[in-house]
């Protein structure tokens, strides 16, 4: 008997013990001195090694053949790249390694809301090569009294996205489209003319996806309200919806001009389904469904597929474009990990050789001056890029929103109002309501 | 329960390490940030019962609860019976007896991802058309709005996990004896009656399994869910376990995603009980 009692205790005890090592609170600032792994196998003489984890899994393979590359330049650095699938996942996968220890010495962070979550662990990069080279406005979100915490992945921008061949085909000159009237006109003309131009509809506008609306649609029309600056609007106390009159125009006619239902339409029904094959003449999206198009349809995306602003007063002929994601620098690596980091950043957005493969390899609608003589790969980056070029652009101020509020506070509301359950006063009413009570 | 030797100890260790790694730790550290502001990175505070308060106060989270208990005593309803059904069906002497079986199981093995994605399509795109050659109304615009996304999650859920309930009921109707059956018969029992005086009461324990097995399936749905509504539309199609992990994922509020997950753990937990309350309580009786 007292045998067993004496086993049953030590299991106990390592079971305990387990338990309360892990419950150390705020443990995560008392191991800041120490090392992470790849840091400690840096020593004097010896490679150094970089852990990348990062976000876009769509440019994963050639991301992992630039760092080849890098690796034969500079042999005495190792590079390591772990992909996350985007979106929730990578924030999720990003706070587990961190909170494992095995935290990355470059990773992404989307908004100034990440921002201020990861402050402890950002290393400033104004000394970088490619934060002088930044295009302006595009550091805002990352910037910190005096210090650049991030460095931009690339720009994306969205508008309408039309059909060429149709417009050309019901007689409507796309350049000519500047106002609501004109849209409204040219959408007559296509809704007049469906039979003929064998479409069924002049829009897809896909309801059930939130952010479509929430963010992107939602921002065209806050971007002024916040003077476009997503600091503006990080740090708002509320939100007015100055334009709220215009941004229900536009919705209205985009869903009455819809496939219907829209509140089941989704994301990859109208990319691919709708507008790729050809049954509607316009979707609201951006330069990252190029290659979603130029799956299905290779002729049509390279050829057929044009871009128009989304009308907004005072705007007339501007594009929302802005960065979606930044890299950092961990600053709780060891220095010379730091440095080789920066070294590395450095190198894929300004040297020859990492320019025209971020141009030609990733596709990317560079953030970056130095570009001119690059070619953009694609159509409708191209058009983002011109626009950005001239400056008629409309600044990315969802970023700056509260938490999840484009998506759980706006996009559901919209989508009530989608449904006929709420009026557009109550969706503007219940979206502010949210944003102050976040921001108390 | 005397001789717990040194060999007792060390065959269990591999499972109770295994069960503590996995299970019994992380539940404590979840109980434990469910009180304090955790933000997956590091908590600083203790909040007491704050997170608790608040989630009864919030509107989305009760009505996530709401529509999965209104989802899980429908879909309870419906799987027994049509697991039922389908066991009928198939212990009669037929020739198609096991190639039936097979097809009605099959669902079953398709992850709920896939099949969420397939009815989705059925639901949208083939209700749609149907609805568009023969004008019936009620067939078009599915998962666009409450009721036929509650209803497309029952459909999707019942078709899938039918064929699971079905082995169950198989398993006792086989198991009822043949001289009652016969002795039935020659005391003139037509088929209604013989199935409600006979057949039924010697199944039942089969309802008791089957019941509570379908009513804690149905409360930690998430995949069908995700494929099939991904809780649109405004939300109002989103089951607990799904609101949590927006909560914890999109919100970024870990702490207090925690302290719903604690309080989904005793939903699940109390029905679970439940269960096992019963069947014991019935093993006494048979």
């Amino acid at each position: 008997m007292k045998k067993k009692r004496f086993y049953s205790g030590i299991a106990t005890a390592l079971l305990a013990s387990s338990v309360l090592a892990g419950c150390s609170f705020g443990s995560g600032e008392e191991s800041s001195g120490g090392s992470n792994d790849g840091g400690g196998e840096g020593g004097n003489g010896e490679a150094v090694t970089v852990d990348v984890f990062q976000f876009k899994v769509e440019f994963k393979d050639q991301f992992e053949e630039l760092v080849s590359m890098y690796e034969e330049e500079n042999p005495d650095v190792n590079i390591n790249v772990k992909t996350v699938g985007g979106g929730n996942d990578y924030g999720a996968s990003l706070k587990t390694s961190f909170s494992s220890g095995e935290e990355p010495d470059i990773f992404n962070v989307g908004g100034p809301t990440d921002v201020d979550e990861y402050e402890e662990y950002l290393a400033d990069v104004s000394d970088t090569k490619a934060a002088e080279a930044a295009l302006e406005g595009t550091l805002n979100g990352v910037s910190r009294d005096d210090q650049v915490l991030g460095l931009p992945f690339n720009q994306e921008g969205y508008g309408l996205l039309y059909n060429k061949k149709v417009f050309e085909e019901a007689g409507i000159d796309a350049s000519s489209i500047k106002t609501m009237e004109d849209l409204k006109g040219a959408v007559e003309t296509l809704n007049s003319n469906k039979e003929e131009l064998g479409i069924k509809a002049p829009f897809a506008f896909p309801g059930k996806e939130k952010w479509v609306m929430g963010n992107h649609l939602a921002n065209a029309y806050l971007a002024d309200e916040f003077n476009h600056d997503v600091m503006e609007a990080y740090e708002a106390e509320t939100v007015e919806f100055a334009m709220g009159d215009q941004m229900k125009e536009f919705t209205d006619l985009q869903s009455e001009n819809s496939i219907q239902p829209v509140l089941s339409l989704d994301y990859s029904q109208q990319v691919e389904e709708h507008f790729s094959l050809g049954n509607v003449a316009m979707i609201q999206q951006g330069n990252w469904v190029y290659n979603t198009i130029e799956s299905m349809d290779q002729e049509f995306a390279e050829n057929n597929v044009g871009l128009l602003p989304i009308p907004v007063e005072g705007y007339e002929g501007s594009i929302p474009v802005g960065v979606p994601y930044y890299w950092v620098v961990n600053k709780q690596s060891e220095d010379e990990v730091v440095q080789a980091s920066k070294d590395f950043l450095d190198w894929m957005y300004t040297s020859d050789k990492g320019k025209k493969f971020v141009t030609e390899e990733f596709k990317f609608i560079p953030a970056y001056e130095g570009y001119e003589d690059q070619e953009i790969a694609d159509p409708i980056s191209q058009e983002i890029y011109n626009y950005a070029k001239e400056g008629n652009t409309l600044g990315w101020v969802f970023l700056g929103a509260p938490t999840a509020w484009t998506e759980d506070a706006l996009g559901v509301a919209m989508q009530e109002y989608l449904a006929g359950d709420i009026t557009w006063e109550e969706v503007e009413k219940q979206a502010t309501d949210a944003w102050e009570e976040a921001r108390q | 329960m005397r001789n717990r030797s040194l060999s007792f100890w060390l065959f269990l260790t591999p499972v109770i390490l295994g069960l503590g790694i996995v299970v019994v730790i992380p539940f404590v550290y979840g109980l434990i940030y469910s009180f304090t502001d955790w933000n997956g990175l590091t908590a600083n505070n203790f909040v007491g019962l704050e997170n608790y308060i608040k989630l009864f106060q919030e509107d989305e989270f009760m009505n996530s609860i709401w529509f999965t208990i209104k989802f899980a005593v429908i879909t309870v309803l419906l799987l027994n019976i049509f697991g039922l059904g389908l066991a009928l069906l198939v212990t009669r002497n037929m020739k198609t007896n096991n190639l039936m079986r097979t097809v009605f199981f099959m669902p079953n093995l398709i992850g709920g991802l896939i099949l969420g994605f397939i009815w989705q399509f059925i639901f949208i795109s083939v209700f749609g058309d149907i609805s568009g050659i023969t004008g019936i109304e009620g067939l078009s615009g599915w998962l666009s709005t409450t009721n036929t996304g509650f209803w497309g999650l029952v459909i999707l859920t019942s078709w899938q996990m039918a064929g699971y309930i079905m082995i169950i009921y198989i398993a006792y109707l086989e198991n009822v004896p043949k001289e009652l059956i016969e002795a039935s018969k020659i005391d003139g029992a037509n088929a209604v009656q013989r199935f409600k005086n006979v057949i039924f009461p010697l199944v039942a324990p089969a309802f008791t399994v089957s019941m509570f097995l379908t009513l804690s399936m149905s409360f930690k749905i998430y995949d069908q869910n995700l494929s099939l509504t991904n809780g649109g539309p405004f939300n109002s199609t989103q089951m607990v376990a799904m609101e949590i992990v927006r909560t914890a994922f999109s919100d970024r509020e870990m702490a207090y995603a925690q302290a719903k997950a604690v309080i989904f753990f005793l939903i699940v937990a109390v029905i679970s009980l439940t269960q096992v309350y019963y069947n014991k309580k019935r093993e006494v009786d048979v």
